[in-house]
Formats: structure tokens, C-alpha cells, sequence
């Protein structure tokens, strides 16, 4: 019976499979940082410290002591420089996989945005008026970014190339392409990256002074809650997110129901796409300034957890966004205040993103808890003179009937029919 | 020794909302053919699951042979010489037929004196020995996938008897069957019983168990009914204890009212798998107020030429022509809008998106319109007004109306939307594609109704359909379709089950 107690506790807390969608990230985060914690007590460090690390080192929790001039809305600042792009590629994400896409290339769509838009504002220092350049490398980063995604869900559309395949590919292809003509043409001798754009071009403020602090204002963090709120209606209200939503879940009823699949599957990517360019500009053009040759934004990566653990959904995005970025941006302040070894502090990073993709198997184990629970009751529950009649049909449960609740990715890697 | 080699005593087993057998008792005596009649979800096959070791009883016991059993895995049963026939076959495709038999207790032998290999020339020997003896007749050496349904099915039988079964459950055997197939098959079952072995049958088919059956237990609802006496039973009486309730086999059918001809196919050739044409120059028309019936055992064409008249299989020759226009080069919203409603076979994969709610399903095929959407975006209200009319209206059965998750729903209310949303259409021509797989009898004849009341509202309606009695009590016109050819066309009324079988059979030409 304390079994039985244990599986009734445990679906209460959880609650219904509406609940479910904010009680499991939650619960995937908690347990993230437990198996941190472990990690952290293995080797002699204090895990509360190591995390308070991480808050302080966003700006969240004030540090005992800080530089002239800076402050936590410094830190706090830089934080929100961060987590603009994290959310923006996180969205970017999410529209592939609504659609049954996996872009795992939003790096590579983040570089060859951010390494336009570079470009660009390199080259046009002074014959581009002021007002207009941040426009400008929205646009181009936006463009390019959309032209790679676009490119994908073409190639996936005609000659049927898995999308994951070809978005690696195109990864290396960009990563090594920026590399040659970073190195050829914009390379700044000292620090061996390219050359630092002029602050007019940079989607950031510098330097700003107020509240006794200096603090640097990223702008791309205007547009976070606008591009979730248009990737929000875009899934749910608009004729086109009904048919990618379509397409992701069930391709061949799409196509009964006369929808181009093939278009579907190229917008999508290409809106994907365009989310991911806008990610690259708020990064390279916001966070930093210059480009790095030769290395992907692990951002791109990142943004794979979020979305997972966002459940896909924009909103819920907003919020693991904000919790991932804490983890990937304060990581950098927790070594160095607990002296955690930097290496030691990328696979807490990593432990901590490991645990949020769990959501979607903690979901289907308590989806089968509850049957269980169902069952349990329904014998408790049946009386000695049961009546089948009054009993509801049962649902269709036939093999192609039933949830595949960890299905979700593979599905969406599948062929057409 | 007790005269039964069965008894299930007592037997009741609960799944998540339903109890599928309530108290269940049967006794199966040595050497008798013992049918299982019910509905789907009568709780028949739970019932055999049992005997087989697939679940367990939450109460009650099972004997055989006069000694109590439990049987946690179809093994353990296979170890007291029970075996089942499954109504989806379970064989490995690109193995042959007998290497598909010996699977599992393969005869062994020694290459170079120690290396341990399968003796296949041995296997081959023993089936084709096996397969004489029962008068099962096989090619051990043929592979799976290039044998028919009928063969297929005789390998299982032969699989059971290769391990020396002697009580053999078959599950709905004759569901792929023509007559016949389902003739010869009877004649199996009934040497089988000569030879000494216990049949149990379950079946829906009433003339079945008054042919072969010595006797007959009714189920309804999970609950034993009745055991009956197969020879001293009208198969009236079997159908009104089966559905709890007087039915009427014979369905009320109108004169028919032909009109206009509304769709016709002018040698078509549809491209299979394999290089092999699905559908190979087929040409026949339907007329408004005419239901065109196109019959064939499974794996025909049939899918493929209803996919191509609705658009989803292109078509490698031949013309489609809907209401005087060529269609045969336009894509599946023109054909659509212009006026064809379909029925797909595969309702799960095709006619539903399974995790989209009952609104978004029921406008799965006029989202793209007003009022459903404007300036490309949709109007919510519209799918929930539009949805809640169609529940009403047809009868769907939700737990939460319009914001039901499609899967959660039964398979009848599920095809029930579909062909609520298809008639909706208004379409000029309606295909249906076995609309009543896996149904029943209640929602069958619903179904049924429906698409005579489509055909009187002077729609042509294209019946594809692998039931030959479905063929029967509904179509205007038959078609038989035999490996992708239409073999016959006749009007219902100069036809007899007999011929179109022997047509679905290619015995005739």
C-alpha cells in the first residue's frame, strides 16, 4: 500500500498533464542542480556558494565587492545582453520543431548572420547614415540567417535530405568559409579575431552612467517579448502555423488535407532561420563586437535545452531562457569567486542542460504512472456487481493509437511517406 | 481426468475504464470446434489472451487438462500445447516460409562436425511433410512477402502444428478471406478437429459457426451470455444475443435514382512499389446517386486508386475526370474544392491529426476558407461554432466537446468526425475506404445508413471496401479489382457473393 502512496504522491505533486508542462521543467531543473550539488560536494566545494556564484555573477544577487564604477545593474546588463540571443535562437528552435524539424544548425545560421552584419558595418563604416545602420544589420543578419534555414528545409523538401545532416554540414561550411575570409580580410593583428565594428553599428548602448554605476544597454533585449509574442501568434493563430503544426504532427494528413508540405517545411525552416540570424546579430553585434573565427556559438546549442525544457512553447521559453542563461552566463563568474576550476564548471553547465531535456521521458514515465494509478482505482473502485454498460467506450488503443511520448524527436526526423 | 481440456472458471479482467470480461466462465471439452461470438470490444479476444498468456486474470482460474494453471507468457501456454492464430499475422517477411515455422526450435546440425548451424534442408523436409499431412499445401522455400494472404495465414496454422499444438485459438481468421478462402479454411478446421485436435474460433461471422461450430459462446459487453448449441441455433437468434438487441441484417436500401455522371476514369495507371504498376489501366465512371463498389482482397490497388482520384498518388497514365473536367493534373485542394470528399483507409495516420482537438480536426478541410480564416489568420471561434454543430449534429461522442484530443477518442467516434467533416463538404463525389474497419455492429450500421442517405441526396459515392457482405448490402454497381486491373463491372443485382469472389479471386476472367 505505501507503494500505491508513493505513486499517488508523486502524481499529485506532478498534477494534471496540463500542470505538467511547469511542474516537470521545474522538477528537471531541481534535479539538475542536485546532481551538481554532488559533483560540486565530490570535490570539497560548498554547492550553495557555487550557485549564489552564478546569480551573482548575472547580476541577480549583489557580490560582496565590485570594481570601480560597476555594480549588479552592470552585471545585470550583461545578463540581458545574453539572454536576448539565448531566447531568440531558443524560438528558432521551437518553430523547426512545430513543424516535425530539427534545426540543429542555428549556430551556423547565428555566425553567417552575425558575420554579414560584421561585414557590413566594416565595410559602410560612415556612408551609412546613423539612424539607419542597427536597422540595417538586423536586416542582413535576419536575411541571412532565413537563407540558410530556407536552404535546409529545401533541400529537405526536394531531393528529401534529412534536415540534421545537411544543418551540420552547413555548420562546418560556415564555420570554415567566415574563418577564411575573417582571417583574410578583417583580422585584427593583436587579438586575432576580427576587427572591432564602430559602437554606431553595435546593438548595444556603451557606456551609460546612472545610478552611481556604468552599465552597457543591449537593445536586442526590446525585441525578446515581441518575438515571442509573433512566434506565439504565428503557431496559434495564423493559417500558417496551423499547417506547420499539422505537417510536424501528422505529414500525412497534411497532405490529405491538401496542405504543401513542402512549402511548410521550407517557411518554417526559413522563419527558423531568421530567428537564428537575429540571434547572431544580438550576439556578435550586441554581446560582442567582434567575431571569433572558426568557432560556433555554443549558444546554438544552448538553445536546443531551452526549448526543451520551454516545452517548445514561446511563453515557457521566456522562462528557461531566463534560468539557462543564468547557468551559461554566470558559470564564468562561479569559478573564478569559488575558484571552481573552469572545466569543472562547464560540465556543471552541461550537467544542469542534460537535466532540462529530461523533461519529455519524465513526462511519459508519469503518464504511465497514472495509468497505473487509473487502473488501481478502477479495481478498487468496481463494485461486486460491476456494469459494463455504464463503463465509457474505451479509447482506441490500437499500436498506432497509443502516445509516443518520447516519440516527439524521432518523429520529427522522419521520412515522407 | 475432468471431460474438458479448458475451463476458464470465473473470469474477470479490468482495463483503464472498461472491464473487459466480467465472471466469465467457459469449458472447451477435447476435440470440439468451440466458437467465441461477440462484438468488437465484447472482450473475446481478451478472453484467448488469457488462455494464451498475454495477460493475466484479475480474478478466477484457468485449467487444463484437469489440473489448475497459471499462465504468465504465451510460452508457458505454448508448453501445454496452446497456440493462436493471430488475426495480424506475425511473420518475418523476408524470411521463408519454413524458416518462418522453425523459428525459435530450429533443427540443428554440425557444420564441419562442430560449427552448430540451422539444418534448413531438414526444416524444408519436415513442413512440406507437415503441410502433405494436413493437407495445407505449401512451398517451404518461398519468402514471406511474395505469398498471399491466404498462404500466410496457412503458415501460422502450420507453426502451431510444427510445435505440436493441440489446442488451437484462431482469431477472426476469415476477416482477410474470400469465400473461397474461407471455404477451404473451414474444411481445415474441420480435418484439424478429425485429427484430434481442440479448436476455439472467435469470429463475428455468424454463418461461420453455423458451419463449422459444435458450440457457440455469445459474449456482449464482457459479460457470457450464453453457451448455444451451433446446429440448433438460427443465426437470428446468435445476432440478437450477440448485440443485446433485436438487429436488422438486412439493410432498408431505396430504389436507386441515377443522375449526371459525376466522376469518371479513363485507363488509369497508378506506379506501385517495386516497379511493379498498383493500378494498371482502369476505367470505369460513377454516376450521381450511385454508389460504385469496388471490390478485392486486400492489396489490390485499391488504396492506390482511391489515392490518385483524390490526389495523393499521382497518376503514371490515364485520365481523371470529375464532372466533365480533367482533374488528372491537379493537386489535392483543387480536387477538394472541386468537389470530392474522401474516407481514407488508414484513419489514424491520414484522416486525423491524433493530437490536434476535435475543432481543429473537423476543419481540417475548410481551415483555408472563410469563415474558418481571414487574411490568413484564423478565426478560433469559428472552428468551436463549426465543431460543436457538426457533435451535435452526428452524434460524436468527447469527453470534452470541441477540445477533446482526437486520440483519446474511440475508433468509432473517430471515424464518425471524419465522415462527419467529409460530408459536411457537400462534395460532389464521396469515397469511402473500408469506413467500417475495425467497427461495430452498432456503429456499422450507422455508418452504412449514411452512406445511403449521401447516395440518395444524389452524391456519387466510390465504396472501396475489403468486406464482401459490406460490398453486397450497399453497392448500385460492382467493380472487382484484381491486381490492379478492374476484372468485372456488373450492376449489384446480376451478381452473386459467389462470383464477385471467384472475380476477387481471379479465378474467372
Amino acid at each position: 500500500m505505501s507503494k500505491g502512496g508513493f505513486r499517488r504522491a508523486v502524481l499529485k505533486v506532478f498534477g494534471g498533464e496540463r500542470r505538467q508542462s511547469i511542474t516537470v521543467p521545474i522538477f528537471a531543473v531541481l534535479l539538475s542542480l542536485v546532481a551538481a550539488s554532488i559533483l560540486l560536494l565530490a570535490l570539497g566545494k560548498n554547492p550553495i556558494t557555487a550557485f549564489l556564484g552564478m546569480l551573482r555573477g548575472c547580476g541577480i544577487v549583489p557580490k560582496a565587492n565590485y570594481a570601480a564604477n560597476a555594480g549588479m545593474l552592470t552585471d545585470f546588463m550583461s545578463f540581458l545582453g545574453w539572454l536576448a540571443p539565448m531566447t531568440f535562437a531558443a524560438l528558432a528552435v521551437a518553430v523547426a520543431f512545430k513543424t516535425g524539424l530539427f534545426n540543429i544548425g542555428i549556430s551556423g545560421q547565428m555566425l553567417l548572420g552575425g558575420f554579414f552584419a560584421t561585414v557590413v558595418a566594416l565595410e559602410c563604416t560612415e556612408s551609412v547614415p546613423a539612424p539607419l545602420r542597427l536597422v540595417l544589420v538586423l536586416a542582413i543578419g535576419i536575411a541571412s540567417g532565413a537563407a540558410v534555414g530556407g536552404l535546409i528545409g529545401f533541400l529537405k523538401y526536394r531531393f528529401n535530405i534529412n534536415e540534421v545532416v545537411s544543418s551540420i554540414m552547413l555548420n562546418y561550411i560556415i564555420q570554415y568559409v567566415t574563418k577564411f575570409f575573417i582571417q583574410m580580410y578583417y583580422v585584427d593583428p593583436v587579438s586575432r579575431q576580427s576587427r572591432y565594428i564602430d559602437a554606431s553599428w553595435r546593438l548595444t548602448v556603451l557606456d551609460v552612467q546612472a545610478f552611481g554605476v556604468k552599465f552597457n544597454i543591449p537593445l536586442a533585449v526590446i525585441l525578446v517579448i515581441p518575438a515571442i509574442l509573433i512566434v506565439r501568434m504565428l503557431l496559434d493563430r495564423t493559417k500558417l502555423g496551423y499547417e506547420m503544426k499539422t505537417v510536424g504532427l501528422t505529414r500525412s494528413a497534411a497532405r490529405y488535407a491538401g496542405m504543401n508540405v513542402g512549402k511548410n517545411m521550407v517557411l518554417s525552416m526559413l522563419i527558423s532561420g531568421a530567428l537564428a540570424g537575429l540571434a547572431g546579430v544580438s550576439y556578435y553585434l550586441g554581446y560582442y563586437a567582434s567575431i571569433q573565427p572558426g568557432v560556433l556559438a555554443s549558444m546554438g546549442f544552448d538553445s536546443i535545452a531551452v526549448s526543451l525544457l520551454g516545452n517548445s512553447n514561446p511563453v515557457g521559453i521566456f522562462f528557461s531562457s531566463f534560468l539557462i542563461t543564468i547557468v551559461s552566463k554566470g558559470a564564468t563568474y562561479m569559478s573564478s569567486s569559488a575558484s571552481i576550476p573552469q572545466e569543472i564548471a562547464q560540465v556543471i553547465t552541461g550537467l544542469i542542460l542534460l537535466f532540462s531535456a529530461c523533461g519529455v521521458v519524465m513526462r511519459s514515465m508519469l503518464a504511465r504512472l497514472g495509468e497505473r494509478e487509473r487502473e488501481y482505482q478502477k479495481s478498487l473502485a468496481a463494485p461486486v456487481e460491476s456494469t459494463p454498460e455504464s463503463t465509457a467506450e474505451p479509447p482506441d488503443t490500437s499500436a498506432e493509437a497509443r502516445p509516443t511520448d518520447t516519440a516527439d524527436m524521432t518523429d520529427a526526423k522522419g521520412g515522407d511517406r | 481426468m475432468s471431460e474438458y481440456i479448458i475451463e476458464m472458471k470465473g473470469i474477470t479482467k479490468r482495463f483503464p475504464g472498461i472491464v473487459a470480461n466480467d465472471n466469465v466462465s467457459i469449458s472447451v471439452k477435447k476435440g470440439e470446434i468451440y466458437a467465441l461470438l461477440g462484438e468488437n470490444g465484447a472482450g473475446k479476444s481478451t478472453l484467448m489472451s488469457m488462455l494464451f498468456g498475454m495477460y493475466e486474470p484479475d480474478e478466477g482460474e484457468i485449467w487444463v487438462r484437469g489440473e489448475k494453471v497459471k499462465l504468465a507468457n504465451p510460452a508457458e501456454a505454448a508448453s501445454l500445447g496452446i497456440g493462436m492464430v493471430h488475426q495480424h499475422f506475425k511473420l518475418v517477411q523476408n524470411y521463408t516460409i519454413a524458416e518462418n515455422i522453425v523459428l525459435g526450435i530450429e533443427p540443428k546440425k554440425r557444420l564441419l562436425g562442430f560449427l552448430p548451424a540451422v539444418d534448413i534442408k531438414k526444416a524444408n523436409r519436415d513442413i512440406a511433410e507437415l503441410s502433405k499431412r494436413y493437407g495445407l499445401e505449401v512451398d517451404p522455400t518461398q519468402k514471406i512477402e511474395d505469398v498471399g494472404v491466404s498462404v500466410q495465414q496457412r503458415v501460422e496454422i502450420l507453426k502451431m502444428l510444427y510445435r505440436e499444438a493441440e489446442i488451437l485459438i484462431f482469431d477472426e481468421p476469415t476477416a482477410m478471406l474470400t469465400p473461397q478462402e474461407i471455404e477451404f479454411l473451414l474444411q481445415i478446421i474441420r480435418e484439424l478437429r478429425a485429427g484430434g485436435k481442440t479448436i476455439i474460433l472467435i469470429t463475428h461471422k455468424l454463418e461461420e459457426i453455423k458451419q463449422v461450430a459444435d458450440r457457440c459462446a455469445v459474449l456482449n459487453r464482457g459479460k457470457l451470455i450464453d453457451v448455444i448449441d451451433a446446429a440448433t441455433t438460427t443465426t437470428k437468434q446468435m445476432a440478437n444475443m450477440m448485440v443485446g438487441r433485436e438487429v436488422d441484417t438486412e439493410i432498408e436500401k431505396a430504389e436507386a435514382r441515377f443522375g449526371e455522371e459525376v466522376l469518371r476514369v479513363e485507363g488509369l495507371t497508378v506506379s506501385g512499389s517495386g516497379g511493379v504498376d498498383a493500378v494498371r489501366n482502369v476505367s470505369f465512371s460513377v454516376r450521381a446517386g450511385e454508389i460504385f463498389a469496388v471490390a478485392g482482397v486486400s492489396g489490390n490497388g485499391q488504396v492506390e486508386l482511391a489515392d490518385a482520384i483524390a490526389g495523393l498518388a499521382k497518376a503514371s497514365g490515364g485520365k481523371i475526370i470529375l464532372d466533365g473536367e480533367d482533374i488528372t493534373k491537379t493537386d489535392v485542394r483543387a480536387r477538394i474544392k472541386k468537389g470530392i470528399s474522401y474516407i481514407p483507409e488508414d484513419r489514424q495516420n491520414f484522416g486525423l491529426v491524433l493530437d490536434f482537438d476535435l475543432a481543429d480536426n473537423l476543419a481540417l478541410k475548410s481551415y483555408f476558407d472563410e469563415p474558418f480564416s481571414k487574411h490568413g489568420m484564423l478565426r478560433r471561434a469559428e472552428f468551436v461554432k463549426h465543431g460543436e454543430r457538426l457533435i451535435e449534429q452526428y452524434d460524436i461522442r468527447s469527453g470534452q466537446g470541441v477540445n477533446t484530443q482526437v486520440r483519446s477518442m474511440s475508433g468509432g467516434n473517430q471515424q464518425k468526425a471524419i465522415i462527419a467533416r467529409e460530408i459536411e463538404l457537400q462534395s460532389k463525389l464521396m469515397i469511402f475506404v473500408q469506413p467500417t474497419r475495425g467497427l461495430d455492429i452498432g456503429a456499422i450500421e450507422n455508418i452504412h445508413r449514411q452512406i445511403l442517405l449521401e447516395r440518395d441526396a444524389g452524391r456519387a459515392v466510390l465504396l472501396i471496401s475489403l468486406e464482401l457482405d459490406e460490398v453486397m448490402a450497399l453497392a448500385d454497381t460492382i467493380g472487382v479489382i484484381y491486381r490492379g486491373e478492374i476484372s468485372k463491372i456488373a450492376p449489384a443485382s446480376e451478381l452473386t457473393s459467389r462470383q464477385v469472389g471467384e472475380y476477387m479471386m481471379g479465378v474467372t476472367k
